[in-house]
């Protein structure tokens, strides 16, 4: 079904007093181009200026039989005949021949020696572009100005070339540059003075494409389209710097197979999108012309489609034939045009009955195909309407080119943070207007120019006697004719009904100067100007309206927002245009003008960024509410509308007649919108809104929903009874408990409190937590990088359930649900960094598998500890007490060890402080333990000093670790000898047991021998013989001796050692 | 709009400094500018007339008479329907020169009777004292080369230059009504109710 609606998309006409009948009209730069009917003369009109006056006139070379004029470089190209010879032709400066008399330069194109223009005044100049083939048809590109010819089988490419000029009359003396583009616009007012811009082209590329005979071509950014009678191929030219590119496309041989050669093939229809075109049976053979610049080219199918001639019914097959080729740029806001390429490229073209509209980048597709009621005889793409005229109507079909462009801007569009209507949303009709025997359309602007001649077959027309009942009366046949064609019967829809009986021309102001001039002849050029995009969006609206209060689940009503919705689109990137060139004006010249003009465009912006808004309103409510599939574009739409969550729900608000059901979309809405992560928290009043919405609709979700940071300000109680009635319907469950204990700390009830936290075991709470991280952090499980922030239960706990917490905490990590850093954050918030952190990191090294965390841990704690050591009055909060003791951790964890025994000699029974003595014990453990790597806090170790015993024994535990055993007996020699065969016992075994002899028994002999009576060293020295008596044999024994011993001394040792050698 | 309208291009060609754009500026704007440019390529003017009850768009091409210049005029010959060849009375050389003129044309406007072909013979600047060129060498050379029609004019006065132009249009008009080969541009279709005021023509 083609949906109609009863939008005005025109607003005036004018008639163009043109004197003789016009045969050929285009228009482009402001100006309208007829040629009157098989005359050699080309009337320009301004259709800038009301009344539409005459800018020039000049001669052509020939009769024109098509032209076309190209914005840049400001152009007019023609295709002319004289004495049978065709011929084409490029008009430049003709806006100075104001003056019909003056004389007209032609040259060769290539033929750029001196302009005549230097002569004096600024002289209108044709370049004369000889082909070998007959010009069939022409183009030019909107975006460079290039031209492109379609010849009998051929096409060639001719680029534009711009030399700027000097015109320093009368010294001549002559300037060449290459100019960027922007200057090459039309350039209507420069003076004499002024530097000029003298035009020229350049033949760069022919191709050959011998099995098609062109009726239309067009060129747009690198993309080549040529119709034949019912096929089009579009085709991407693109410029490479590479030679080895150049190669011709496999021309795939369309020679059909030889017994089919006597039968006459009628192709059938066939579309060939993309790459796959390549596969259409003509084949292309790219020539390099250009003589002077060195580029290259390479060529690819993008497009083809063929019909077949009986493809339509209601047409005859010779109706049946391809027109209105059109290839059309469209610039994202961001581009500039001057200077990028366009975002999006469309191809449009048209049979009498249908019309096709393809998007070229970034993957060809079928946007959307128009079936026209009527047969149409011509067709124009502009950025927000496809126009067609029919023989009798001028009637306007919406695009969908604003939703390509919007998706190719924004990557964020059909995600949840944006939205826009989709490519395929069905096309829809506007109201027509009707015409008698119209011939022709062209469209600059929003400047729609009708050629109409009246119908020489029923003369009765043309006149003005029909009276003006009968007119209306066939009008609104014709009208209902249509609708009818398009499978709606007006009779069944009240406001079609209406739409019919209503008068046309609503806001239909009709400025010609001569009312009775249309009369006189049957002929007439009719301009008529469309509204803006913002405009007709207004009247979209004003429609939606009625559609929201008589139905507002509609399809109609939803379909209408998103026309609206594109329209407001397309005025944005009409805006930024505008600005952007604005702003180029301004930036070159600083005219007060400019700077108004800026203001202005200000303005505009603001009113249809606020249209924009309030549009995406509707269309949040329009989907807010439906069940359907779409549902959840309520949540972009209203994103992008800017409304607070507090607006929506207003907006949502059921109305007590109505069933209290909320809308799917407004409850995808809702819980995207508490689940996400956001600053903004709802008033009570709110909140406690959201917590009856959810209790109504989604009654699992109000533990999550209780969570939301947007939920702060939730009332207690109420949520309390809501969550105990879910406890007694859907049963006990730990989250909702905490929740529930949650509201109770809220109420500031620390026994309920601590009840509801003792209904669960501890390990069940923690369950709670990894379930439902919210509960106990605010933006837990989110990114990586999010913020996390403790909540009032977790602060709660600290001094409560600080077991609890830690627990809770580790599991978060362990589950993912947090990162160390966030933790980290965490307890910082929390004022516990050196108390629960602690506690933290210690429960995590005995949870934890992870190496690189490990280590990281493992570090951080031993400064933790070695800090405490040291600053024995700073620490943690003397009240708090470590969760885990030196014992629980070597018990518990594989990275703490079990003290050494000769630890023992050296810790003294009391210490400063049992923290500093905590510090110290898991400190040694973890130097016991084999996963630190001591290396790392060697240099915080240095701190220490080993004055002290403990201070000691850290540094020989170090020392021990690094195989320092020489070294630490010594410094055990030296301040701690008593503890010396502790640690030997320790140290010293198996591939250490050699120090024994090779150490420690010289040491203690050097040392005794110089304090004799030193009974500790004596004792030392004994044990190490009767050690060193086990190991050795008697004469290695004996070796070991000093020279200066006792005998007695030695003798039992020396025997033992004997005996145990016989024994062996 | 009843009467056929024809546009016919007349190719001016001549020595340079012989008075081309003089002739073509007195006969179009009626001005005369004793200072003009040299003209460079190749130029045109369109004239609205009517010569015998014949509506005609006179196309009138003035080239550059210049020999450095060649390779910008010629392509233009192409389609010409009648060829001015213009020398200046007051220089013989100009005059030696007509037939040389008369072969470039021939060979580039790729003329298929070149004898057929509608030559007319201008001797201009008038006006000057100093004749180098006698009217009887003049009419003999136009003789000797093809019964031409010779006009002595002065762009300067006046004289005989709009004659000049309109006999140009007869001779092209007489050609085409012998051989029939008049290249119609009007495939106006005749109205019903013509109009009364056909100013179509400006």
């Amino acid at each position: 079904m083609v949906h109609v609606y009863n939008c005005h998309p025109f607003s005036s006409q004018q008639i163009v007093q043109v004197e003789q009948e016009p045969g050929l009209v285009c228009c482009g730069g402001g100006a309208l181009f007829v040629v009157a009917k098989g005359g050699c003369k080309v009337d320009v009109y301004n259709l800038e200026k009301e009344g539409c006056p005459l800018i020039c006139r000049f001669a052509t070379m020939g009769a024109v039989r098509s032209f076309h004029h190209s914005k840049i470089g400001d152009y007019l190209v023609t295709i002319e005949e004289k004495n049978s010879a065709t011929y084409l032709r490029a008009y430049t400066n003709w806006r100075y021949q104001a003056e019909e008399k003056s004389r007209v330069g032609v040259r060769l194109l290539g033929h750029l020696l001196r302009g005549a223009s230097m002569w004096g005044g600024v002289q209108m100049e044709i370049i004369e572009i000889p082909l070998s083939d007959r010009p069939v048809a022409v183009a030019c590109c909107a975006v460079t100005g290039d031209l492109l010819v379609g010849c009998e089988n051929s096409l060639i490419l001719f680029t534009l070339r711009t030399q700027m000029q000097q015109n320093l009359h009368p010294s001549q003396q002559t300037l060449s540059s290459s100019l960027p583009k922007t200057q090459q616009n039309s350039g209507q007012s420069q003076t004499s003075n002024q530097n000029l811009f003298v035009l020229d082209f350049e033949r760069s590329v022919i191709l050959h494409l011998p099995k098609i005979t062109p009726k239309q071509v067009a060129l747009c950014a690198g993309f080549v389209a040529v119709q034949a009678e019912l096929e089009v191929l579009v085709l991407k030219l693109e410029e490479t710097s590479d030679a080895e590119t150049l190669e011709e496309p496999s021309n795939i041989s369309a020679d059909f197979p030889e017994d089919q050669v006597d039968f006459l093939l009628i192709p059938g229809h066939q579309e060939l999108l993309g790459d796959r075109a390549k596969d259409c049976d003509i084949c292309v053979s790219i020539e390099k012309t250009g003589l002077e610049d060195r580029r290259h080219y390479s060529l690819s199918y993008a497009l083809f489609r063929r019909f077949s001639p009986e493809y339509f019914q209601g047409c005859s097959v010779e109706e049946t034939q391809l027109h209105s080729l059109q290839l059309y740029p469209m610039f994202s806001s961001n581009q500039s045009v001057s200077v990028d390429e366009p975002a999006c490229v469309f191809c449009f073209f048209s049979l009498p009955t249908a019309g096709y509209l393809y998007s070229m980048k970034g993957g060809v597709e079928l946007l959307s195909a128009y079936l026209y009621p009527e047969k149409v005889l011509g067709a124009v793409l502009t950025d927000h309407l496809l126009h067609v005229i029919t023989k009798s109507a001028l009637q306007c079909f919406t695009v969908r080119c604003a939703a390509v462009a919007a998706r190719l801007e924004d990557p964020y569009i059909d995600t949840t943070m944006k939205a826009c209507p989709p490519c395929s949303l069905e096309v829809c009709a506007l109201r027509m207007q009707l015409f008698i025997g119209l011939q022709s359309l062209c469209i600059y602007g929003h400047h729609v120019v009708l050629h109409s001649t009246a119908d020489s077959e029923t003369p009765e027309q043309t006149g003005r006697s029909t009276p003006r009942k009968g007119r209306e009366l066939k009008e609104h046949n014709r009208l209902a004719g249509i609708f009818l064609a398009v499978g709606i019967d007006p009779a069944t829809s009240p406001a079609l009904e209406n739409l019919l009986s209503r008068p046309f021309l609503r806001k239909w102001t009709i400025s010609s100067p001569k009312e009775s001039s249309p009369s006189g002849h049957g002929w007439n050029l009719y301009v008529i100007d469309a509204v803006s995009p913002l405009a007709l969006y207004q009247e979209m609206d004003e429609y939606s309206q009625s559609y929201a209060e008589t139905n507002p689940q509609s399809h109609s009503l939803r379909h209408l927002l998103s026309e609206a919705h594109l329209l407001l689109r397309v005025a944005m990137l009409q805006m930024s245009t505008r600005q952007r060139a604005a702003e180029d004006e301004h930036s070159a010249s600083v005219q007060t003008g400019a700077r108004e003009g800026l203001a202005n465009m200000e303005m505009e912006r603001s009113e249809l960024e606020e249209a924009f808004r309030l549009n995406c309103v509707q269309l949040g409510d329009c989907f807010s509410r439906a069940s359907q599939k779409d549902c959840h574009l309520a949540l972009p739409y209203y994103r992008m509308s800017g409304l607070s969550v507090t607006d929506v729900l207003a907006r949502n608000r059921t109305l007590p007649s109505s069933p209290r059901a909320y809308g799917q979309g407004f409850l995808f809405y809702l819980k995207h919108f508490l689940l996400e992560e956001t600053e903004h928290s709802l008033t009570q009043e709110a909140a406690d809104e959201v917590i009856n919405i959810i209790n109504q609709s989604e009654p699992s979700m109000l533990v999550e929903v209780c969570c939301s940071p947007a939920m702060t300000n939730i009332s207690p109680d109420r949520t309390l009874r809501i969550l105990r009635h879910l406890e007694d319907t859907a049963g006990v469950s730990v989250p909702v408990t905490i929740a529930m204990a949650t509201m109770m700390l809220r109420l500031g009830d620390l026994p309920q409190f601590k009840q509801l936290m003792e209904r669960h075991a501890e390990m069940q709470l923690v369950y709670g937590f990894i379930e439902e991280p919210r509960l106990l952090l605010r933006g837990a499980g989110g990114s990586q990088r999010a913020s996390v922030h403790p909540t009032a239960l977790t602060r709660q706990m600290v001094t409560s359930h600080s077991g609890l917490l830690i627990a809770g905490m580790v599991a978060l990590y362990e589950n993912n649900k947090v990162q160390l850093e966030q933790a980290d954050d965490v307890f910082k918030e929390l004022g516990c960094q050196s108390s629960l952190q602690v506690d933290f990191w210690e429960a995590m090294l005995m949870a934890s598998s992870c190496d690189a965390v490990i280590e990281e841990l493992l570090f951080r704690l031993a400064s933790v500890y070695i800090d405490r050591l040291t600053n024995s009055d700073t620490g943690s909060s003397p009240e708090h007490k470590p969760l885990k003791s030196a014992e629980d951790l070597i018990n518990w964890s594989t990275h703490y060890g079990a003290l050494h025994p000769w630890l023992t000699v050296l810790n003294p029974a009391h210490m400063t402080s049992s923290q500093h003595q905590v510090a110290l014990h898991k400190l040694q453990a973890l130097l016991c333990g084999s996963s630190f790597s001591v290396d790392s806090v060697a240099p915080l170790l240095e701190r220490l000093s080993d004055e002290t015993l403990w201070g000691l024994s850290l540094h020989l535990l170090c020392d021990t670790r690094r195989g320092q055993y020489g070294r630490s007996m010594e410094k055990l020699l030296d301040k701690c000898p008593q503890a010396i065969i502790a640690y030997a016992n320790h140290q010293l075994q198996d591939k250490n047991m050699a120090l024994w002899w090779e150490k420690l028994l010289p040491e203690l002999c050097n040392r005794t021998r110089a304090s004799p009576d030193n009974t500790i060293l004596l004792a030392a020295l004994k044990e190490t013989l009767v050690v060193v008596a086990m190991e050795m044999s008697p004469a290695e024994f004996l070796e070991l001796i000093p020279d200066d011993g006792t005998a007695s001394y030695f003798l039992p040792h020396l025997l033992t050692c004997s005996q145990r050698h016989l024994l062996a | 709009m009843t009467t056929k309208t024809s546009l016919l291009k007349v190719i001016l060609l001549g020595d340079g400094g012989v008075g081309k754009s003089s002739l073509m500026n007195r006969y179009v704007t009626n001005k005369f500018d004793a200072h003009l440019f040299h003209t460079i390529g190749v130029e045109f003017l369109n004239k609205d007339l009517e010569v015998d009850g014949h509506q005609v768009t006179l196309q009138i091409w003035d080239t550059a008479g210049q020999e450095r210049f060649r390779s910008l005029r010629t392509p233009f010959y192409r389609g010409s329907d009648c060829c001015l060849l213009t020398f200046s009375v007051d220089d013989n050389q100009s005059f030696l020169n007509l037939g040389n003129w008369k072969k470039e044309f021939i060979y580039y406007a790729d003329v298929k009777e070149p004898e057929k072909f509608p030559f007319v013979v201008l001797g201009n600047k008038l006006d000057v004292a100093e004749r180098q060129v006698s009217t009887e060498e003049a009419r003999q050379w136009c003789q000797e080369n093809g019964d031409y029609n010779y006009y002595e004019t002065s762009a300067k006065d006046a004289t005989n230059v709009a004659v000049a132009f309109e006999e140009a249009v007869r001779r092209v008009l007489s050609m085409e009504e012998r051989t029939d080969h008049l290249i119609p541009t009007d495939t106006v279709k005749l109205h019903r109710k013509p109009r009364s005021a056909g100013t179509c023509c400006s």
